[in-house]
Formats: structure tokens, C-alpha cells, sequence
């Protein structure tokens, strides 16, 4: 009751008729002769009369605040309430109808917001919901979902067009590096094969000098051998010579002999007879006879033994010349010998030079086949997860080429003591995980989805991370296996 | 009100037409509720203003739920869930509930809103049968953190195996 300096016009003039009345009971009856009935009605209606002073300001408190409320939402604020609602008042049925206005609002400007938000980041299955919302704001909502659908498909198209972009910005980016890793390796090789060129080059001249030497070498044994033959013949000569002195040997033997006996028959005749001149002069004239015939032998001997003397010489000559070819070819076998070594060395550093080319050339063919396997995994963004080369993808990093090298084939075999050879594995694994994860991702809704877009990025950029590594672990491996080659 | 209501197999459907609205501070304490919220509880708005939201909460539902609910909630995102509820009378009401944060006009976080609508039977049926999983393998674990997890588990494996976010997910239902 003290309130009432807040009170409406209701309210002063409902107190101003307390007032009256209590004037006038005062004056007109007096407290004194009062009767009990007068008593009671006027207490009656003075109680009436403070009850509806209280109802009128219990329903201006409870108009102040729906009027609160309304001014609150009239500026944007959706969110007050009225609480503590009287059952079955006048006042409450407004405040229930005030805060259902309210509640129709707030929901339908938070779905709004919420579609419109899932939809600006490519989310269509976030529609506003319209259930629960009545008339005009049900209507609403169905024109604004038309919206949200559009602008959430043309969202979707900007955002797996930008996916799309990134996934070729970072593929062209590492196809670069790809291409550069393997003209590294094609470089070498053409370096390699220079020098192998070189070598080659050199190994033919030095065979071209080595067949001089073999024709000197073999003209000179064909000399020595006709020179052998000669000598043959010269020794047969000096055989029949032999011969022939022997004859004349056998000749002087006679005359010897028969000038012994003749010179023996002189003796015993001249002390026979006296006649000493007769037989005497017989003796002399045979005895004159045998020195001719002794004379001419000696003279024969004389020119033999020349002939044989000349033929010596020659001999001799001929067996020195003999010595000097085969000094001469012995030469010519020391260096024959010496180019067959160079020849071997040469074939040696070829062999080595070659066993490089073929690892820089088959580690440029395993890079390939890495590098193919991963545009495939481009490849599929375009084609679809039904493509062949989403199926191509299949292969894990033990049925890849890289990996057959790497377990069972020449990789296993050569290159199993490398530090390095270890370390390949983890990330070739780890390329063919990423690539097939992101393919596997392919085959979803991705195109709707940003979550699944983002993902699919990751996996592919995992894999050209694991992909630089395993390129670079391949150069390493083969710098260590031709460490100081 | 700290008496848990006996839950039945008495079912309340909500009307196509109506939505229940209430209102939160940030601890969960209800600040307001509509007339649909107070006749399908079964609670009068006096009781219900100033009582936890989980006076609601139904032994049916997996922890794990409200989990995802607050922790998505607090970090100031919209979350939507299938809920089966338990009114005062202990009969049950299945919701498919929206709840926003609500911000002043600094972005301080001052309460959250939620909007829970009639659900497609469809989606109930689909939900309460992960729903079980889900609280079987908090029952079996015993041990609060190891359930939850395993709980979540079996959620995060429905989503994988439709390839899906949550989101999607339930308004997929």
C-alpha cells in the first residue's frame, strides 16, 4: 500500500475511493455508536477495496514486465523470458502467449543461422527445421531453406573445386621434384656412360696397337722358321761333305798302304839282287805315281775343309739372327702381355661403371613406378573410385615393383648390406597407406563433405612427405653401394 | 525432486505441431521452460526452474551422449541428438534436441537453448538399437573413463562405417 506514488490512474482513483469511504464512515457513522452490522460492512468493503488496490498492482507489476520483455525483444533480444507464471491469472495467459511468441522467434532465427552456417561451409544436410514453428514463420523457413540449399550446393562446388586445386598445386609442386630426381639419376648416367664411352674408345686403340705387335710377332717366328730350315739344309750339305772327305780319307788310307807295301818290297828286292837298277827304277816310278795321287787328295781335302769352313760361318751367323728374333719376340710377348692386362683393368672399371649405370637406371625405373602409382591416386579424384586406376592403387608396397625389388629381387640380393636399406620400408609402406586411405575416401560423399575433403588432403600430402623420403633413402642406397666407385 | 522417478514402458509421443523450449544457465540449472516442456515432463514450472536439466535423464541413455552434448556445447557449437527422456511419472518421451549456446553481445558465453522436436519413429528405431550397444559397453566396463571410451568406440564406428561425420549422421536418421 505504500507503493501507491507508482500506481496508475486505477490506482488513485481505487485509493481515493478508500480514502471517501473512510471519511465518510468517519464522519456520517463515528466509531462509537457504530453497530456491529455497520462495523462488519465496513470492514468488508474496506478489504474488498485494499484486495483489488492489490490485484490492480500485481497486474501493473506483471504489465511492466511483459512490457520489459517486449521492449527487449523490440531491440533484438530475443532471449529474456517471464518465469514464475501465476496459474490461470488473466496476466499469465499473456505472459505464456508472449514467451511462445519468443520462443517461436529465438528457434527460428537460430535455425536460421545454424543452416546458414553449416551451408557456408558445404554442408546441405543441415536444413533449417521447421517443425514446431507455426504460420508465417513456418513459410519463412521453407523459402529460406531454399536458399540455404542453393547456396550450400554452390558452397560444396567451391569447395571440392578449391580441394581439387590444392591436390593439384601440391601434385604439379612434387611432380617438379619427381621429374628433377630422375634427371638427376639420367644425368649421371649419361655421365657414366661417357666415361664408359671413353674407356671403350681407348680399350679399341690399345687393341689396334696389340694387333701390330702380334703381326711383328708372327712374322718374326716365320722367320725363325724359315731360317731353321735353312739351317737344316745347310747341316745335310755339311753331312754329305763329311761324306765325301771320308772317301778321300779311305783313298789316302790305300796309298798309305800300298805305299807301305811297295816301299816294303823295294827294301827286300834291293838286298836280293845285284841288278839294283833294274827293279829299282820300277819302284821309283810307282812310288812317283802314289805322291801324285796323294797330291791330289791332300788338294781336295784342302778345298772340303773350306766349303765346311764356309758353311760354319754361316751357321753361325744364321743361329745368331736366330737369338735375335726370339729376344725380339720375347719383347713383343712381354708387351702383348702388359695391353692384356690394361685390357682386363679396362674391363674392370667398365664392369664397375656399368653395375652403377644399371642401378641409376633401374632406380630411376622404381622412382617411376612410385611416382605413376601416386598420379593414379591424383587421378582417381577425377575418375571416380570405380576407375582403373582407383584398382590400381590396390597394390600394396610389397606388390609394387619397388617392392618386389626391395624383398625378393635384385634390391634383397644387392643392396641388403646398405645402411640405408632398412630405412625404405616404413616409408614406402607409408605412401601406399596414404595414397589407398585417400581413395578409399574418394569413394564416400566427399564432395559434400569438408571434414572428408580436409582429410583426403592430409593423406595425400602424408604421402608425398613419405614419397620425397623414399626417393631420397633409393639415392642414398645407391650412393652407398658405389661409395668410392 | 531428488527422488529419481521409477521409469516405465509408459510412452508420451509429442505433437508434430509443437516444440519444447528450455533454457539453461551455464551449469546445466534450468532458467526456463515452455508450457509443452512443463506438460511433457510431467514437472510444474516452479519445479522445474532452478533443478539440473538431468532430472530428465533417462537410465536408458549411454553417458557417453551427454559427454559429447557439454563438451560440443562448450566449446560454443550447435549439437543435435536423439534423447530419450524420463518424465516425473517415470513414462519416457523420446526428443530429437537442438541445443545452441547463447552468447551476450561481448561472445561471452552466458547459457545454452534447446529446442527438442517430435523424432521420426524411423530414427528412434535406429538410434535406440545403437543407444544399446553403447550402454552395454559402459555396464561392462564398470570403471567410468573405460566404458565412456568403449562407448564412444562403438559410436565412432557406426559413423566409419557409414563414412560420416556425428552431424551428418543424425540428420541422416
Amino acid at each position: 500500500m505504500t507503493n501507491l506514488s507508482l500506481g496508475s490512474r486505477v490506482h488513485y482513483l481505487i485509493a481515493t475511493a478508500l480514502a471517501l469511504f473512510l471519511a465518510f464512515a468517519a464522519t456520517a457513522v463515528g466509531f462509537k455508536d457504530a453497530t456491529f452490522a455497520a462495523t462488519t460492512l465496513f470492514l468488508l468493503i474496506f478489504a474488498l477495496l485494499s484486495v483489488s488496490l492489490y490485484s490492480v498492482y500485481r497486474i501493473r507489476v506483471a504489465l511492466g514486465n511483459l512490457t520489459s520483455r517486449l521492449e527487449e525483444a523490440a531491440r533484438g533480444n530475443l532471449d529474456p523470458r517471464i518465469t514464475h507464471i501465476k496459474k490461470g491469472s488473466a496476466t499469465g495467459e499473456l505472459a505464456w502467449a508472449l514467451n511462445d511468441l519468443l520462443d517461436q522467434q529465438e528457434a527460428y532465427f537460430r535455425e536460421v543461422f545454424s543452416a546458414f552456417d553449416h551451408a557456408s561451409r558445404g554442408q546441405t544436410f543441415r536444413l533449417a527445421m521447421d517443425q514446431g514453428l507455426h504460420g508465417a514463420f513456418q513459410d519463412g523457413m521453407h523459402r529460406i531453406n531454399i536458399s540455404v540449399e542453393s547456396l550450400g550446393q554452390v558452397q560444396q562446388m567451391a569447395l571440392k573445386e578449391k580441394m581439387i586445386s590444392r591436390i593439384t598445386d601440391l601434385n604439379s609442386g612434387n611432380l617438379i621434384e619427381n621429374l628433377k630426381s630422375i634427371q638427376q639419376y639420367l644425368m649421371s648416367m649419361t655421365q657414366e656412360l661417357g666415361v664408359l664411352g671413353e674407356i671403350s674408345k681407348e680399350t679399341a686403340h690399345e687393341a689396334e696397337g696389340s694387333r701390330s705387335t702380334i703381326e711383328d710377332l708372327v712374322a718374326n717366328l716365320d722367320r725363325v722358321t724359315r731360317m731353321v730350315t735353312e739351317t737344316n739344309t745347310q747341316i745335310a750339305q755339311l753331312h754329305e761333305k763329311s761324306d765325301e772327305i771320308n772317301q778321300i780319307v779311305q783313298v789316302i788310307t790305300d796309298v798309305a798302304d800300298r805305299t807301305n807295301l811297295l816301299a816294303l818290297n823295294a827294301a827286300i828286292e834291293a838286298a836280293h839282287a845285284g841288278e839294283v837298277g833294274k827293279g829299282f827304277a820300277v819302284v821309283a816310278e810307282e812310288v812317283r805315281t802314289l805322291s801324285e795321287n796323294t797330291k791330289d787328295a791332300a788338294a781336295s781335302i784342302a778345298a772340303t775343309i773350306e766349303a765346311f769352313g764356309l758353311a760354319t760361318t754361316r751357321m753361325i751367323k744364321d743361329s745368331e739372327q736366330v737369338k735375335e728374333l726370339a729376344e725380339g719376340s720375347q719383347t713383343a710377348v712381354v708387351e702383348f702381355l702388359s695391353r692384356v692386362l690394361k685390357f682386363a683393368d679396362s674391363a674392370k672399371i667398365s664392369l664397375v661403371k656399368v653395375n652403377k649405370v644399371q642401378d641409376f637406371s633401374f632406380a630411376s625405373l622404381v622412382k617411376v613406378d612410385h611416382f605413376l602409382y601416386k598420379q593414379n591416386g591424383y587421378r582417381v579424384i577425377h575418375q571416380g573410385a570405380d576407375s582403373p586406376e582407383a584398382r590400381a592403387i590396390q597394390t600394396d608396397h610389397r606388390g609394387c615393383r619397388l617392392g618386389k625389388w626391395y624383398y625378393e629381387g635384385q634390391g634383397a640380393e644387392m643392396f641388403s648390406h646398405v645402411p640405408s636399406f632398412n630405412r625404405l620400408e616404413a616409408p614406402h609402406a607409408n605412401v601406399h597407406g596414404n595414397v589407398q586411405q585417400a581413395v578409399a575416401l574418394l569413394g564416400t560423399q566427399w564432395s559434400k563433405d569438408p571434414g572428408t575433403q580436409s582429410r583426403i588432403y592430409s593423406h595425400f600430402e602424408a604421402a608425398e612427405r613419405a614419397s620425397e623420403e623414399v626417393v631420397l633413402v633409393i639415392d642414398r642406397m645407391v650412393e652407398e653401394q658405389h661409395k668410392g666407385a | 525432486m531428488s527422488i529419481r522417478p521409477q521409469p516405465t514402458q509408459h510412452e508420451k509421443v509429442m505433437n508434430e505441431d509443437d516444440f519444447i523450449v528450455s533454457k539453461t544457465d551455464l551449469k546445466g540449472l534450468i532458467t526456463y521452460g515452455n508450457r509443452i516442456f512443463i506438460e511433457m515432463s510431467g514437472y510444474s514450472e516452479l519445479e522445474l526452474l532452478g533443478a539440473p536439466h538431468s532430472i530428465l535423464r533417462h537410465p536408458d541413455m549411454p553417458r557417453v551422449v551427454f559427454k559429447l552434448l557439454w563438451d560440443t556445447i562448450q566449446a560454443k557449437r550447435e549439437i543435435c541428438a536423439y534423447v530419450k527422456n524420463l518424465a516425473k511419472d517415470g513414462s519416457f518421451y523420446w526428443v530429437f534436441a537442438n541445443i545452441t549456446p547463447s552468447c551476450d553481445s561481448s561472445g561471452n558465453l552466458i547459457g545454452y537453448y534447446s529446442v527438442r522436436r517430435k523424432p521420426r519413429p524411423e530414427a528412434v528405431q535406429a538410434v535406440s538399437g545403437l543407444y544399446q550397444g553403447m550402454l552395454e559397453a559402459e555396464r561392462l566396463a564398470g570403471d567410468g573413463q573405460a566404458g565412456m571410451k568403449a562407448s564412444l568406440a562403438i559410436l565412432n564406428q557406426a559413423l566409419e562405417q557409414r563414412g560420416m561425420g556425428y552431424d551428418e549422421f543424425v540428420f541422416g536418421l
